[in-house]
């Protein structure tokens, strides 16, 4: 593969990774965890959530570096944090059960919808 | 305790962030359009549209393209009354040629000082400027506006207020106030964390707007804050703070001495004529030790010093493509010669800090996601402001209606004007662009006009429709300038390819990014101004919705 394909796919992996590590963060909340439609988290879930979700935003950070310069990686990693928060916001927001993806063995939808 | 000093705190951001938010907004949207003000540069000048180039051969196009140059009659005439007797027909003694280009720059700008005999102060030069096609070095109208770097640009920074650079002091104060009103509102923000991704659309009123305004201020909060700062760092070092050029001055001549002393570079002529050795050669040269250092190789400046004299030197800069830090790493040669003079020195920790924010700032970078990025800081930049306005506007309105004061009326129509009537005046720029005939004489100026009349028609027709405000409800003006957005912004697109042929189907198959990124842009803002409309027009229907009374009573 060429390497500015190798680049590209590299940092869609960055965003893909933040976007999860924000959802999951947003679904450790029992508040956004009822928006998903889903039951609020137990104690030891919420903490795995946060872990997984903390370990996913180290993932994008690796990412970002593997393509750029530091200086240039820390941005790009900073602003796709921005850019993925806001994103599970507006989810949250408009469709809130499309975050409901990234947590699949939380089995079918609860009532509460 | 506590207490007070959070109202305090709300006190400072309510008003500052108030006043000081018009100025704001427009640092924000104009920054936001800045990141790509090269593309949109190359739509506002069809003639430009062409592939980035490499800095082109001194040899072959550069040198004939310089000996080309002198300064226009309008800036001899201006320099005339700083000159002890008459000005001379031509100008031959250079003091400097250069050419500069960024990785985004299909056209390379060239820059010719030259020594004016008699002037008052020596050491003035009087300057020309030119606009080449580096292929072939054919002439480019110089006169044209490029709305982009040209006008959007210092829009961001400075308001195209020029007089005593106003604008710039204006656009730095607000930049410190900025600072200010992210620590007052990290301040009043009492959920923080526990409302990170919290924004509820359904519940209308004061609580989605002030939802918003914490989201787009608190997921950006590093953006916000590092361009505020990096923004008056520039400005610090550039316009408020420099001391060598005014308090200084002899001292700052000394200092040129002994500098020339220490690095070799000469200050001045020697008066001894002497000839050049290829440049192009010690281009390559700078490019080999670039390379050895693992730095990309593309030249961004070319400097030629005292041309024609024994002391005449040429200075090659890296265009800093693929890092933040903004360097040069100059490598410089004697011009006769062709001899390496000296390699500036790697820069101190205290250096790479400062190249690292205004790289960080100024983004010479070559990386399309981040830049992409930097919009979006920008748009939510100018959404959390726009938030703030409407906040101010709904959380008086009805009681100023009841006590019959006009206050949030004034501020409603002021924030019509600098949310949609800002869009609206950067379309009617572009528009007029594309409408006026191609050589109209002061065409710029035209151009600018048709900037400020849009923006002022916004205003007056705000100020017109915002009646309701004064009973509580919404200015209709909103709605309308919307609809506004959504007719002008493809109208924008479509004039394009009326005008020049390049319709999005062929820009997007020939992959000519910088036009196809601006129809784009520009289809888009259309798109989200007409649900926006709609989406108001619902509203208005349904009737007034009745706030939320419990809001944060943090905000004033």
């Amino acid at each position: 593969m060429p390497e500015s394909v190798i680049a590209a796919l590299l940092l869609l992996a960055a965003l893909s990774a933040s976007v999860a590590g924000m959802g999951w963060l947003a679904l450790s909340m029992p508040v956004h965890a009822q928006q998903a439609g889903m039951a609020p988290p137990s104690r030891a879930a919420r903490r795995a959530l946060r872990m997984a979700g903390a370990v996913a935003l180290l993932v994008a950070l690796a990412c970002c570096l593997a393509v750029d310069h530091p200086t240039m990686a820390s941005l790009v990693w900073v602003m796709g944090l921005t850019a993925a928060a806001v994103g599970v916001a507006m989810t949250l927001a408009w469709r809130p059960h499309w975050l409901r993806v990234l947590v699949p063995w939380a089995g079918p939808r609860t009532a509460r919808g | 305790m506590m207490q007070s000093f959070r109202q305090a705190m709300a006190w400072l951001h309510t008003w500052f962030g108030l006043v000081l938010g018009f100025v704001l907004m427009a640092a924000f949207f104009f920054g936001a359009l800045s990141v790509f003000d090269r593309e949109i540069d190359r739509w506002a000048i069809p003639s430009t549209r062409f592939d980035p180039q490499p800095m082109p051969s001194y040899e072959k196009i550069l040198r004939p393209a310089f000996e080309r140059m002198q300064p226009l009659p309008a800036t001899v005439d201006a320099m005339r009354p700083r000159v002890n007797g008459p000005m001379p027909e031509r100008f031959d003694t250079v003091v400097s040629w250069s050419a500069y280009t960024t990785h985004r720059d299909p056209v390379l700008q060239l820059f010719a000082g030259y020594e004016v005999p008699n002037a008052k102060d020596p050491e003035e030069a009087i300057w020309a400027e030119a606009t080449i096609d580096p292929r072939d070095g054919t002439p480019l109208p110089n006169d044209r506006l490029k709305v982009g770097s040209g006008f959007f640009y210092p829009m961001h920074y400075g308001l195209t207020l020029d007089w005593k650079n106003l604008g710039i002091w204006i656009v730095g104060f607000s930049a410190l106030m900025m600072l200010v009103a992210l620590v007052t509102g990290v301040v009043m923000h009492r959920r923080i964390f526990r409302e990170f991704f919290t924004f509820r659309p359904g519940k209308g009123g004061l609580r989605s707007v002030l939802d918003l305004h914490n989201l787009t201020g608190v997921v950006a909060l590093p953006f916000h804050f590092f361009f505020a700062f990096t923004g008056l760092l520039i400005f610090a070092a550039t316009y408020y703070f420099p001391l060598g050029h005014t308090q200084l001055h002899d001292l700052h001549d000394l200092h040129a001495e002994v500098e020339a002393r220490q690095t070799g570079l000469p200050h001045q002529r020697a008066g001894i004529p002497a000839g050049l050795a290829n440049v192009d050669a010690m281009v390559a040269e700078a490019q080999r030790r670039w390379r050895a250092n693992d730095k990309a190789g593309d030249v961004g400046f070319l400097v030629l010093q005292h041309v024609g004299d024994a002391n005449g030197y040429v200075s090659v800069y890296r265009a800093g493509t693929d890092r933040i830090a903004l360097v040069g790493d100059g490598i410089h040669f004697k011009a006769s010669t062709g001899r390496l003079i000296r390699e500036d020195p790697a820069p101190t920790a205290t250096g790479r800090v400062a190249e690292f924010l205004t790289g960080l700032h100024l983004q010479h970078f070559r990386h399309w996601l981040l830049r992409g990025m930097y919009v979006l800081g920008g748009l939510l930049g100018a959404a959390c402001i726009a938030t703030g306005f409407l906040f101010f506007v709904e959380k008086r309105k009805r009681q100023h209606a009841r006590q019959g004061q006009q206050g949030a009326r004034v501020v409603d129509a002021l924030a019509v004007t600098t949310v949609t009537g800002m869009v609206l005046a950067a379309l009617g720029i572009l528009v007029a662009n594309r409408l006026l005939p191609e050589d109209l004489p002061a065409r710029g100026d035209w151009e600018r006009y048709a900037f400020w009349g849009t923006w002022l028609l916004a205003l007056l027709h705000a100020a017109w429709r915002s009646a309701p405000v004064a009973r509580g409800l919404a200015n209709p003006a909103w709605r309308e300038q919307c609809v506004a957005i959504a007719v002008l912004a493809p109208l924008a697109a479509v004039l394009n390819w009326i005008t020049t042929g390049d319709h999005l189907l062929r820009t997007f198959g020939q992959g000519y990014w910088p036009v196809a990124g601006v129809d784009l842009a520009l289809l888009v803002s259309g798109a989200v101004a007409a649900l926006s409309a709609r989406a108001l027009k619902r509203r208005a229907l349904a009737g007034p919705v009745a706030s939320i009374a419990g809001a944060e009573t943090g905000h004033a």
